[in-house]
């Protein structure tokens, strides 16, 4: 038994087993990711160094640091067949859920109105990001168990899955991560076959949803405001259009070439609030120009089309919509985040994954890649 | 079709992400190379602050090229109202700010600055001057201690310097901050390079005379840093900075010399004459006059000079109302006031010039159309009789005698000859009267000359002030010595014998003659940047018949049996000869409006001097006296002892 056991093992890493994981890693993924994240660290350290000459290098450190941090969680997420992650999508998502219900409570600490973090010391841990990836996780569970057939009592199992980390997240308040679990959930339930009916129905009462949310008390004024800002930019009144004024200004300040390194004004500075996370995008854009931030812009594209090539060849439904989740993180965050500095999009608060500076987005994004990579890896076996 | 299936349910995804990034891309392109250029002038406006510095005024020079205006830098210590408002202590701190400008040779007393911190008038905005010219010792204390004097600020400031002290000051004007609703419709000016010299809320302006008219030569370009602020508009660094540059020089026609002697003549004159009776036993009140010096070459004004002045460096630091009513009441005249050209009265018998030129370009007489002058001239039907000034009898006079001896009657006669015409009128406005002259200066009255229709008219609107509408012979026998329905500025009737001097050219007169580089020398001829051409404005027509007796008469008043000549006793006219007229406007039951007009020398004429003074008896002894002492600087003849008689012939 012994020897046999130890020439199968041999045998799944040789050479000559061609459907060994190791032999098909997309090295466009991991090539978009990671001069993505060096773009990341850069545009953080511009955007929080300050005018100088005491440059704050904190900022740069950090954001390094969960660099690290996510691509180990990247290996780990790609080296554990994903199939056995399979198993584990409920207590994952219970833990997040848990935590959710945790930042809420008095232990999570407020920032800007918003209970959305736990304080560990330097850091800081915002769960409201994990929970995108654990309800990625039990989605595709749900829908591949489900194998397309969706009937109402399964439809209201996957709402109800979704609805309550988005209640939750509701709570804190953050309206981003909220609506950033609904294009997850969405997205997961159209190509885990949902009926084309169930889709319409839900479209519609989404729509209808957000027309009643603006006009009713659920939502304070100023997330009106954000929210309604980019339809009326001549409303003087409106505090957050400061914001989209200035990352517009920022943008356009960059031209055809940018500002150069550490050279752009507005971001140097410090003009657009936010610069480092929310608005991350001018601090690009004033810098590298249009061919720098559209350069990143091809770089999140391709990175989105990786995904979703891979969520096509993938070996199994599960693997299907675990990567259809990770693309509606990515395409919609990227989307929200840099729609919104550039006044087409609502101002919400979400970050520009692997490039805004944030430990638990980073972590996340990274994992989330490395469960794309995994499902890619493994589509032979 | 099967829209369940995944191939297709990837497909929708994939077009509806595909869509996003090229509407992200869409945008970008929007923003970076279609909007970018207007966008980017915002946003280098959010992030930089321009701050201006004032640069220095041009310096004003006089014709010789004197230094009659010039800069020098102060100290100056303000305190912000609203920043005071934070501080806790703010009587302990003024207290302090006392002390240490006392201490350091600048005295003030606390309630000194608690007056001026109640101004009412002065800019909220604005940083408030508390000191001037303190010392730098004041200025070194203040910057050790700077956390110890929260919104107190000190600042180097140019500031306007008078060499001459208040002298020209009627001429000159005086500079001060421009005020808010100034500041909305002022249009900048542009220094020799094109560059705009424009207005800050602090800016400081001409406010007055030549200052003011000029304001667009005299402003400096204004030093402009422009500042790199962060977003708490925090100062960060310099993104560009312009220095200051000096506005342009200006050269004016005023010879300071000239207008010390006019200033300084017209005041001891007043002086000497307020108090004392005229010949019918009014008491003179004088106190008032003018003095209009002119070059009839060109119209350049040599001298202005008015009487009782003021000192516009008071106006410049803030006036208290006290004070501003003493100066509307000295000696029951308002010194805030430039008579030489805002003055308006009957001409009198200078009149008679403007009458003598009608009677004789119409051919109503020739140089020896005379009649008997018995002191009395009678007209109208029921009788109403004109007298000449003491009832004087002249017997027979013609046009130059009536000039040199002022025979009233002779000129009754003509204006009885010239009634139902405006041909006095006519010739008065040839010579420039009726209307403003056009000098560079604010606030020029323009006087009147009243025909038939006009004096209709008045009475039409003004039935209180003018209850007879209708035009009598009187009327034009009135005119014609210069009362009743004419009134005339000093500056109109120096110009008017201007004109005759120079042979029938009517000038604009002008106190500028050159504008000059900024820190120029008046000697070197590439500082010019322009020069002022005179301005003709009309002309008379002088044809020797017509000049030849009037130049005769005028010629005759300084000097025999001339009512001119108790003026010029002394005076020697063999090197300059004076021609002019004196002349004596009665005004009801106050001493007479004494007034001449001259010119000098005869023969090529390159000075007029006009002398109007309110309540001061009749034109020699008063403007008479005056113009002497002004002419024994033009003529450069030493002082006599002229000056001191209080009774000169009658007109």
């Amino acid at each position: 038994m012994l020897p046999q056991s130890i020439s199968s093992r041999a045998s799944k890493l040789s050479r000559r087993d061609p459907t060994a994981p190791l032999r098909h890693i997309d090295p466009v993924l991991i090539g978009c990711t990671v001069a993505l994240s060096i773009l990341g660290v850069i545009a953080v350290y511009s955007a929080t160094r300050g005018p100088g000459p005491d440059y704050s290098k904190s900022y740069l450190y950090k954001q390094t640091i969960f660099m690290v941090i996510g691509a180990g969680a990247m290996v780990f997420c790609s080296v554990v067949d994903y199939r056995k992650l399979h198993d584990w999508a409920w207590v994952f998502y219970g833990i997040t859920t848990a935590l959710l219900v945790l930042v809420v409570s008095p232990l999570g600490s407020e920032v800007n109105g918003a209970k959305s973090w736990f304080s560990l010391g330097p850091f800081q841990m915002q769960p409201a990001e994990f929970s995108k990836l654990s309800l990625i996780g039990v989605l595709a569970f749900l829908l591949s168990e489900f194998r397309g057939d969706v009937d109402i009592r399964r439809l209201v199992a996957l709402l109800a899955t979704a609805a309550l980390p988005m209640a939750l997240i509701m709570l804190q308040p953050d309206l981003g991560e909220t609506l950033i679990l609904l294009a997850i959930t969405m997205t997961i339930m159209l190509v885990g076959g949902l009926p084309t009916k169930y889709i319409a129905v839900l479209t519609i009462v989404g729509l209808v949803g957000v027309v009643g949310a603006l006009n009713s008390p659920l939502l304070a004024d100023y997330q009106r405001d954000r929210l309604t800002a980019f339809v009326n930019p001549s409303d003087t009144s409106n505090a957050a259009l400061y914001n989209i004024e200035q990352s517009q200004q920022a943008i356009a300040n960059g031209g055809i070439t940018g500002q150069g390194l550490f050279d752009g004004p507005q971001t140097k500075l410090g003009f657009v609030p936010e610069q480092q996370t929310d608005f991350i995008f001018t601090a690009v854009a004033e810098q590298f120009g249009i061919i720098g931030a559209s350069t990143m812009l091809f770089l999140y594209g391709l990175l989105c089309y990786r995904i979703w090539r891979i969520a096509q060849v993938a070996k199994d439904s599960f693997g299907t919509y675990l990567c259809a989740g990770v693309l509606a993180m990515f395409a919609f965050s990227a989307f929200e985040n840099v729609g919104m500095a550039m006044g087409i999009m609502p101002v919400t608060g979400i970050p520009l994954l692997l490039i805004s500076a944030g430990g638990s987005a980073t972590i996340t994004a990274l994992a989330g890649l490395g469960l794309v990579l995994n499902v890619y890896m493994r589509r032979f076996q | 079709m099967d829209t369940s299936s995944p191939r297709l349910r990837m497909s929708i995804l994939g077009v509806v992400v595909l869509g996003c990034f090229l509407a992200l891309f869409a945008r970008l392109w929007y923003l970076q190379v279609m909007e970018a250029p207007a966008l980017a002038v915002q946003a280098t406006a959010n992030r930089t602050r321009t701050v201006a510095t004032e640069a220095p005024r041009g310096r004003i020079f006089d014709a010789k090229g004197r230094v009659i205006v010039d800069n020098r830098t102060s100290l100056i210590v303000s305190i912000d109202r609203n920043e005071l408002k934070k501080v806790k202590n703010r009587d302990d701190l003024i207290a302090r700010l006392a002390d240490v400008l006392t201490a350091n040779g600048a005295p003030i007393k606390i309630s000194t600055i608690e007056k001026r911190l109640s101004d009412k008038k002065a800019d909220q905005l604005q940083a408030l001057p508390i000191a001037s010219d303190v010392t730098d010792e004041v200025i070194h204390h203040l910057s050790e201690y700077a956390e110890d004097f929260p919104a107190v600020s000190y600042e180097r400031k140019t500031v306007r310097v008078y060499p001459y002290g208040t002298i020209a000051s009627n001429i000159l004007g005086y500079t001060g901050r421009i005020t808010a609703e100034t500041l909305k419709r002022l249009e900048p000016g542009t220094d020799p390079d094109g560059v705009e010299k424009s207005y800050q809320p602090d800016s400081i302006i001409g406010l007055a005379g030549v200052e003011s008219t000029y304001e667009k030569e005299l402003r400096g370009t204004p030093g402009i840093e422009l500042v790199q602020v962060d977003f708490k508009n925090r100062p960060v660094g310099t993104e560009s900075y312009q220095p200051p540059k000096s506005g342009n020089d200006i050269q004016l026609h005023i010879d300071i010399e000239v207008q010390i002697r006019a200033e300084q003549a017209l005041v001891e004159r007043l002086n000497v004459l307020r108090g004392t009776a005229q010949r019918d036993g009014t008491i003179r009140g004088a106190p008032a006059g003018s003095v209009v010096v002119l070059d009839p070459r060109d119209g350049g004004v040599v001298a202005l000079a008015s009487a009782p002045s003021y000192d516009p460096q008071e106006f410049a630091v803030g006036i208290t109302q006290e004070r501003y009513n003493q100066l509307q009441d000295v000696n029951g005249a308002s010194a805030l006031i430039d008579r030489s050209i805002t003055g308006q009265y009957a001409p009198g018998s200078t009149f008679k010039l403007v009458t003598a030129a009608a009677a004789l370009s119409n051919g109503l007489i020739d140089g020896n159309s005379s009649i008997y002058d018995d002191g009395v001239y009678r007209v109208g039907n029921p009788v109403q009789e004109f007298t000449n000034a003491g009832k004087e009898k002249y017997g027979n006079v013609n046009v130059v005698r009536g000039l040199t001896v002022s025979s009233d009657v002779y000129f009754y006669w003509l204006g009885d000859r010239m009634d139902g015409t405006t041909l006095i009128q006519d010739a008065a406005t040839a010579f420039g009267f009726d209307k403003r002259t056009g000098i560079d200066l604010p606030n020029e009255s323009a006087g009147y000359v009243l025909t038939k229709a006009e004096k209709k008219a008045l009475s039409k609107k003004y039935p209180d002030a003018y209850p007879n509408g209708d035009w009598y012979t009187g009327d034009n026998v009135q005119l014609a010595v210069g009362q009743n329905v004419i009134v005339v500025t000093p500056l109109q009737l120096a110009r008017a014998y201007a004109a005759f001097a120079n042979g029938g050219t009517v000038y604009q007169p002008h106190v500028v003659w050159k504008i000059l580089r900024p820190n120029s020398t008046t000697t070197d001829p590439s500082d010019v940047l322009r020069v002022l051409e005179p301005v003709v404005t009309g002309t008379v027509t002088l044809p020797p018949d017509v000049r030849g007796p009037i130049a005769s008469g005028l010629e005759g008043v300084t000097s025999g049996s001339g009512t001119g000549a108790s003026a010029f006793v002394g005076f020697d006219q063999q090197a300059f000869r004076i021609v002019g007229k004196t002349g004596t406007a009665q005004v009801d039951g106050k001493a007479d409006t004494s007034l001449f007009a001259s010119y000098g020398p005869a023969l090529s004429p390159k000075w007029v001097v006009a002398a109007v003074m309110e309540e001061s008896g009749f034109g020699s002894e008063a403007s008479g006296e005056v113009a002497r002492r002004i002419y024994e600087v033009i003529a450069n003849q030493a002082l006599t002892g002229a000056g001191t008689a209080t009774n000169g012939s009658m007109d």
